[in-house]
C-alpha cells in the first residue's frame, strides 16, 4: 500500500462522507431544534430521489443544466411535502414523549413508503449523471469519479451556507433561540410555530437535496430510506444534536473511517459507525459538537 | 325519511340480487384448476415479478384457449410473500387449504422457497421453482413434489468457475452480499475454481450488507489487490448499483466482472453497462436458438410490447413441463402428475430437456458470454458469443446428493 493509494482512499472516504452529511444535517437540525426523532427523514430523502428520477426523465438529457434543475426543483418540492406534514402532524408532537414521536414518525415511514410504491412502483431506478460529471479524473495515477469530486465541493459549500444561515442571519437567530428559549422568543413577538415550520421545511429541503445527489451516485429503490437513516442517526449522535458542524465531523469520521477499515479489516467496516457512536455516547453523550442538556 | 327507507331497501334488494349471481358463477367454476403463486412482488424482486407474471399469464391464456388441463380451465391465484419466509409458508398453506390450489409456483427469494416447499411437502402438492434457486431445494430439502427449472446455485457457482478456470486468470476477487445466497455462491465457486485451476487465488473478498446502495468504500478495497477477475454474486438492483458506481473508478479498465447479467439487470443498466464483461445468465431469449423460443419471443413481444426476461421464460418452461406431465398422467391430481414428472422429457423453450428423477432438477445450464452492444437492441447491451455450460458438467452427482441428504436427514 503506497502513499498515493492511501491518499486516494482518504479522498474517497471524504467524498463518501459528503452524501451522508447532506442527509444527516437535515436530520440533525430537526432533531436539535424540534426535539423530534424523525424516522421519516429517510423516507423524505427517498421521495426526493424518486422525484429526481421523474424530473430527470422529463428533462431527458444528461446536461449539467438538467441536473442543476433537479437541484433547484426537488428540494423545494420535498420541503412543501414537509410543510404539509408539519402543519398536519408534526406540530402536535413537539415536546411530547419520545415513544409517541417514534410511533408517529415510524408509521409515517410506512405510509410514505407505501405511497412511494404506489406512485413510482417497486422497481429500481437510476438517474444518469450529467455528462461532465460522469467520467473520471486522474488522481495519483488512479481513476477517481468526477461526480465524487463534485460532491467534495458541494458538501462544504452547503455546510458553509447552512452555517451562514444559522449563525449570521435573523432567521438563524430565531431558529437557535427556539431551541433554548421558545417562550422568550414568543414573548418578543416572534411567531414560534412558524419558526418551527420553517425549520422542519429546511430539514426536508436537505433530505430532498440528499436524494438528488444520491440518485446520481447509486441506484434508488424503496429500501434506500431505511438503509441510510440508521447511519444518519449515528452521525447525528456522534456530531451532537442540532449541530451542523457536528454533522459534518460525524459524516467525515464515518466516511473516512469506513474507507480505511474496509481495506484492512473488511468485515469490521459495517460495525464501525456504531462502535464510534457507542464510544461517543459513553465519553461525551451530548456529541462532539453538541452542548449538554440544560 | 320514508323516501330514504325505500331507497335503502332498493339498494339492499340490488345487493342481494348481485350476491345471488355470484354463487351461480361459482358452480360453473368447479371445472377450474387453480395454480397458486407465492410471489415476491417488491423491493429488489420487483422487476422479476413483472417478468414472471407476464410469462405465467401468457401460458395460462394460451392453455385455456386450447382446452386447459384435461378440459379444465386454469386460474391463477397470486399472493405476495414480500421476500419473507414465514409469510411465504402461511400463504402456501392458505393457497392449498382455502383457495384449493392443486399446484404451487414458487417465489423469487430462496428463503421463501425453502419455507414454501415444506408446506407443499406436507400437503403433497406439486410446487415449481423457476427463479429461486438455492441448491438445498433439490438436496437436503428435497421431496417428491418439488421441481426445479432454474439453474441452481451449485450449477451457477460451479458453472461460472468451470468457465473461468479455462482462462489464464490467477488473481481473483469476490464480492457478495453477506447472507446465505452470497456465501453459497462463494463456496461453490471457490471450490470448483481451485479444483479446475490450482494456480488461481482469491486475493480479496468483500461482503456488503444486504440492501447496500453505496459501494463507494468497497470498490477501492477490491482495487487495492488488482484482481484480473472479480466474481460477484450480486444480482438485480444490487449488481447494477455496483457496476454504475465502479465504472468511474476505472475498475473495469483492468478487471473483468463476472456476474449474473439477466435481461432485467441489463435493461436497468441501459447504455451505462460496460462492454466486455464476462458473465452469465440463466436464460437469454436472444441467444437460445430454438424454433420454440423464436415463436415464444414473437408472441411475447407482440402481446406485451416488451422482450421476455429470463424469469418469464423459466416460469413458462416450468408450466410447459407441468402440462406435459398432466397429459402423460391423464389426470390433474398432484400425486399422479408428480409421478409423471419424475424423469419427464419435454420440449422446453430451451429445446429438449428432462427432469432428473433423483433430485427433480431440470438439466438447465447457465449461458456464459461477454457483454456487448447489439444493433437489434437499442436500449440495452446483451451477452455475445454465448455458450451454455451444460448442467450435466457441473451439477451435483447423484452420489453427492445422497451423501448430502444422509448428512442432513429430514
Amino acid at each position: 500500500m503506497n502513499l498515493q493509494f492511501m491518499l486516494f482512499i482518504l479522498i474517497n472516504g471524504l467524498s463518501q462522507g459528503m452524501v451522508l452529511f447532506i442527509i444527516a444535517s437535515g436530520l440533525s437540525l430537526v432533531f436539535g431544534v424540534l426535539r423530534v426523532i424523525n424516522f421519516a427523514h429517510g423516507s423524505l430523502y427517498m421521495i426526493g430521489a424518486f422525484m429526481a428520477f421523474s424530473l430527470s426523465s422529463l428533462f431527458a438529457g444528461k446536461t449539467l443544466f438538467a441536473f442543476l434543475m433537479l437541484m433547484l426543483l426537488v428540494p423545494p418540492g420535498v420541503a412543501i411535502l414537509g410543510l404539509g406534514l408539519e402543519v398536519s402532524l408534526f406540530r402536535r408532537i413537539y415536546r411530547k414523549e419520545h415513544l409517541l414521536q417514534l410511533l408517529l414518525t415510524y408509521s409515517l415511514v410506512l405510509i410514505l413508503d407505501g405511497l412511494t410504491r404506489l406512485i413510482w412502483g417497486g422497481q429500481i431506478r437510476n438517474v444518469p449523471r450529467p455528462e461532465v460529471l460522469a467520467g473520471s479524473l486522474d488522481l495519483f495515477g488512479l481513476y477517481f469519479p468526477s461526480y465524487n469530486l463534485f460532491l467534495l465541493i458541494v458538501g462544504p459549500l452547503l455546510a458553509a451556507g447552512l452555517w451562514v444561515l444559522l449563525y449570521r442571519s435573523r432567521a438563524g437567530n430565531y431558529i437557535r433561540a427556539a431551541v433554548t428559549y421558545p417562550e422568550m422568543l414568543g414573548a418578543l413577538g416572534v411567531n414560534v410555530p412558524r419558526v418551527m415550520t420553517w425549520t422542519f421545511m429546511l430539514g426536508c429541503f436537505l433530505a430532498g437535496l440528499g436524494g438528488v445527489f444520491m440518485s446520481a451516485l447509486a441506484n434508488i429503490d424503496l429500501s434506500i430510506g431505511m438503509e441510510r437513516i440508521i447511519e444518519c442517526f449515528a452521525v447525528v449522535v456522534i456530531g451532537g444534536l442540532g449541530s451542523v458542524g457536528g454533522a459534518m465531523l460525524g459524516s467525515l469520521i464515518i466516511g473516512v473511517g469506513v474507507a480505511f477499515i474496509q481495506i484492512y479489516f473488511s468485515r469490521m467496516a459495517l460495525v464501525f459507525p456504531y462502535v464510534i457512536m457507542a464510544l461517543v455516547l459513553i465519553i461525551r453523550p451530548w456529541g462532539l459538537f453538541g452542548k449538554p442538556e440544560r | 325519511m320514508k323516501k330514504m327507507v325505500i331507497r335503502l331497501f332498493g339498494i339492499a334488494v340490488v345487493i342481494t340480487a348481485l350476491m345471488g349471481i355470484v354463487p351461480a358463477e361459482q358452480v360453473l367454476a368447479d371445472e377450474v384448476i387453480k395454480i397458486g403463486w407465492i410471489a415476491d412482488m417488491g423491493g429488489i424482486a420487483a422487476s422479476f415479478y413483472k417478468s414472471q407474471k407476464d410469462g405465467i399469464e401468457m401460458f395460462i391464456e394460451e392453455t385455456n384457449a386450447t382446452g386447459g388441463f384435461m378440459g379444465k380451465k386454469l386460474e391463477l391465484v397470486i399472493r405476495d410473500a414480500d421476500l419473507k419466509a414465514d409469510v411465504g409458508a402461511n400463504l402456501a398453506r392458505e393457497l392449498i387449504l382455502n383457495e384449493k390450489c392443486e399446484y404451487l409456483i414458487g417465489p423469487t427469494s430462496s428463503a421463501v422457497a425453502l419455507a414454501a416447499t415444506k408446506v407443499a411437502k406436507e400437503f403433497k402438492k406439486i410446487i415449481f421453482f423457476h427463479t429461486s434457486n438455492t441448491e438445498k431445494l433439490t438436496t437436503t430439502d428435497f421431496h417428491p413434489y418439488m421441481f426445479q427449472v432454474v439453474p441452481n446455485t451449485g450449477i451457477e457457482g460451479r458453472g461460472i468457475a468451470y468457465f473461468l478456470a479455462q482462462k489464464p486468470y490467477k488473481n481473483y476477487g469476490y464480492i457478495g452480499l453477506d447472507y446465505a445466497y452470497g456465501h453459497d455462491q462463494h463456496d461453490a465457486f471457490k471450490e470448483s475454481l481451485l479444483k479446475t485451476n490450482p494456480n488461481a487465488k482469491i486475493t480479496v473478498e468483500v461482503w456488503p450488507k444486504t440492501g447496500e446502495s453505496n459501494y463507494g468504500s468497497y470498490i477501492p478495497t477490491l482495487m487495492a489487490q488488482n484482481p484480473e477477475v472479480i466474481y460477484s454474486s450480486l444480482w438485480g438492483g444490487a449488481l447494477s448499483t455496483f457496476i454504475k458506481q465502479a465504472a468511474p473508478y476505472g475498475l473495469f479498465k483492468k478487471t473483468t466482472l463476472s456476474s449474473l447479467y439477466d435481461l432485467d439487470m441489463l435493461r436497468a443498466m441501459g447504455q451505462e453497462m460496460p462492454e466486455n464483461l464476462m458473465g452469465y445468465t440463466r436464460c437469454p431469449f436472444y441467444a437460445v436458438d430454438t424454433p420454440q423460443m423464436k415463436a415464444f419471443v414473437d408472441k411475447f413481444s407482440k402481446k406485451f410490447n416488451d422482450w421476455p426476461a429470463d424469469w418469464a421464460i423459466m416460469a413458462y418452461d416450468g408450466l410447459l413441463a407441468l402440462k406435459k406431465a398432466v397429459d402423460t398422467a391423464g389426470s390433474t391430481d398432484s400425486e399422479k402428475v408428480s409421478k409423471a414428472l419424475d424423469g419427464l422429457k419435454w420440449t422446453s423453450l430451451r429445446g429438449e430437456r428432462y427432469i432428473r428423477a433423483e433430485d427433480h432438477m431440470a438439466n438447465v445450464g447457465i449461458y456464459v458470454g461477454v457483454t456487448a452492444k447489439d444493433p437489434k437492441f437499442k436500449d440495452f447491451l446483451v451477452l455475445k458469443d454465448v455458450v451454455e455450460v451444460p448442467a450435466e458438467k457441473v451439477w451435483m452427482s447423484v452420489d453427492e446428493i445422497k451423501a448430502q441428504r444422509a448428512k442432513n436427514p429430514q
